[in-house]
């Protein structure tokens, strides 16, 4: 039983990290207002870029330093349409899920199935790791285990919450002509942020491709960037809620590789199901079953709405 | 200083809104050819191959009709629920399903053709609308935002597909691994290939844009899209009117479903919607919301979706059309954006009003 619920932290641990970072990125972008549907298609890209370069240079943080550039640059392009251009934020968002997906389908072609050379292994804390079940399941991860769910979701918490410029990144996603009016330069933000988001979103498929399965195919991103997304609605726009949603995926994950590691009697594509029903279920029946809750997981007032400065 | 702004036009310039589409046509031929040199390919060729081939080669004309079908039948049914203001990008799931109940009932039900056909139809359309059932429950009652629940099930209902094809309905006589028992029902044939999915792809198109805009129904769902606080003070019971459109636009994807198992394949496989649901989203936003439309974006996008055959034999990946598909829908939403506004030089700030 321990050995079970060890290994089932430790997998949902793991798989959670690419929801996660995912969840966190696109925090980033709706406090601000930008809703970014691309997340599929930066981790697709990211995922791609962690392998090919680190099959040219062995050593995984360099793999996924080039991952969150490039989620960065194709998120900056985004930015660019749907922040300066003020062009539809739900169509440039499939738009770049679409893009992420063929373009990295066909960059990943010469390396589908190759594992990845150089990897992020998983460092035995002394001490820690000896405790029961949370000695394997926490303190026997890879390195970025702690970045993804201590640091960045308590430094963002920070930053947004507990700042003057928390105060008025949000002010630009909540209203962005007040925002405006008070000095805020509401462009800017969102350009920022958005990216920033874009650059995380990359980096989770970096993490997919070096830490978590960690090879490359086609498909291998599998509707993850989705769920990151809806995530982000269940968890509130709050970077904390992210991350612990985040992990409670991770464990729904695991109970399906544990049901077919152990032989239960469902077939394999349905245990496969479960973080997509997992999702859509999150998605409708707490919003049910208590009304308050919708008060707060309210959406950023001025969520996909891009600002014109000359319309009142 | 020189400095650019976006000025709102009175009224979108409609010259723009049908420029648009194919101004990002040109522009993605051009980003394309350019990429696919830059990663090691024959660039100009590919772009050629997709493109220009299939429209000079009669041969090809066949096949594209074949494509068309599909994506006119998904996007008529999707350009109603964007005119609704209904976000469903989960047509690829709803073909799925269509397909998979159409095949269901072609295996365990026997009959005569003509009788068989229409069940086949009825239990696409089915499968398609069970498909969208509980996003559109969610949307209408629980204000759950539909985009994000139609695209999840795109993946559930691909697993089933797998399932079924792979587990209880294999074709074990059959070699191929992972394909259901043959459906001896055919939808019949038009011109060699060519079924009449295509007629009856045609035909939806120009009867949903009657509909549309010759019926009060079709009055009333344009008024909830465009402005849902004056349709509901006006009257019209808006929630009705999108879980009918949502229902309906799955119930159609469906239906191409169905028509891509009786007429095309004639055996449910993975992988059988082929990015349908996917590009027919494309096809919906290029049709501009007009059913009519829907057919010659239709036609448009079976010349793209096309080239995933040419681009394997080139080396590079089917999903490679994905690619050129959303770069297509990046342009024509900017394009978009300038149809609505334009870019004007400002004056220095002393002279402004």
């Amino acid at each position: 039983m321990e050995t079970i619920l060890a290994g089932i932290l430790s997998t949902a641990i793991l798989a959670g990290g690419v929801l996660a970072l995912g969840a966190l990125g696109e925090v980033m972008a709706e406090r601000v207002g930008v809703v970014n549907l691309g997340v599929e298609g930066l981790m697709a890209m990211g995922a791609v870029t962690g392998i090919a370069v680190v099959l040219a240079v062995p050593n995984p943080w360099v793999g996924l330093l080039a991952a969150t550039l490039v989620g960065m640059l194709l998120s900056a392009i985004f930015a660019f349409a749907t922040v300066v251009l003020k062009a539809n934020q739900i169509l440039c968002g499939l738009a770049l899920t679409l893009i992420g997906g063929g373009l990295s389908a066909t960059l990943g072609r010469p390396y589908s199935s190759t594992p990845a050379p150089a990897t992020f292994e998983p460092v035995i804390i002394p001490g820690l790791s000896d405790l029961p079940i949370v000695g394997r399941g926490i303190f026997s991860q890879n390195i970025l285990i702690y970045l993804i769910y201590l640091v960045l979701p308590l430094l963002l918490y920070f930053i947004m919450f507990k700042t003057r410029h928390g105060l008025n990144l949000r002010a630009v996603g909540e209203n962005p002509s007040a925002a405006d009016a008070a000095g805020i330069p509401v462009t800017r933000i969102r350009f920022l942020y958005v990216t920033l988001g874009g650059a995380l979103a990359g980096m989770a498929g970096g993490y997919l491709t070096l830490a978590y399965i960690p090879s490359w195919s086609d498909g291998v991103v599998a509707g993850r960037g989705w769920i990151a997304v809806a995530l982000v609605i269940f968890a509130g726009y709050r970077p904390i809620s992210a991350v612990l949603a985040a992990l409670f995926f991770g464990v729904i994950t695991a109970l399906g590789f544990v049901g077919q590691a152990r032989n239960w009697p469902i077939p394999a594509p349905f245990l496969s199901m479960l973080p997509y029903l997992g999702t859509i279920g999150l998605m409708i029946v707490p919003v049910l079953a208590w009304r308050k809750l919708r008060r707060w997981m309210a959406a950023p007032d001025a969520l996909g709405e891009p600002y014109y400065r000359d319309v009142r | 200083m020189m400095q650019f702004r976006l000025e709102k036009r009175r009224e979108p310039s409609r010259f723009m809104l049908y420029a648009t589409p194919v101004a990002a046509v040109a522009l993605t031929m051009l980003l394309g050819a350019i990429i696919f040199s830059a990663i090691g390919y024959d660039g100009i060729g590919a772009v050629r191959e997709i493109f220009l081939t299939p429209l000079t080669n009669s041969l090809k004309w066949q096949d594209l009709g074949v494509k068309a079908a599909p994506l006119i039948i998904i996007g008529v049914g999707l350009s109603i629920s964007y005119r609704a203001n209904v976000w469903n990008i989960g047509a690829e799931g709803q073909f799925n399903m269509g397909a998979l109940f159409a095949t269901a009932a072609g295996i365990f039900i026997t009959g005569p053709t003509p009788v068989m056909l229409v069940v086949i139809f009825c239990a696409g359309a089915l499968g398609g609308l069970l498909w969208i059932l509980i996003p559109t429950l969610a949307r209408a009652y629980a204000d759950v935002n539909e985009l994000i629940t139609t695209l999840l099930l795109n993946f559930v209902a691909a697993l089933f597909v797998y399932y079924v094809s792979t587990g209880p309905w294999r074709d074990k006589a059959s070699h191929m691994l992972a394909s259901t028992f043959k459906v001896p029902y055919y939808v019949p044939d038009l011109w060699g290939t060519l079924h009449w999915g295509l007629i009856v792809a045609i035909a939806m198109a120009i009867i949903m844009a009657g509909i549309l805009a010759y019926t009060r129904w079709g009055y009333e769902v344009r008024i909830s899209g465009a402005n849902p606080h004056a349709a509901r003070y006006a009257g019209i019971p808006v929630r009705r009117r999108i879980i009918a459109v949502m229902l309906l636009s799955g119930a159609i994807a469906g239906v191409a479903g169905m028509f891509e198992v009786a007429g095309t394949i004639h055996r449910l496989q993975g992988g059988i919607s082929n990015n349908f649901g996917y590009v027919g989203i494309m096809v919906a936003v290029l049709a501009r919301g007009s059913s009519i439309g829907v057919i010659f974006a239709g036609a448009l996008m079976a010349v793209i979706l096309n080239a995933g055959i040419v681009l394997q034999t080139k080396g590079l990946n089917t999903n490679t059309v994905l690619a050129l598909t959303g770069l297509i829908l990046f342009f024509t939403a900017i394009g978009d954006e300038f149809a609505h506004y334009r870019l004007v030089r400002s004056r220095p700030a002393t002279s402004t009003s």
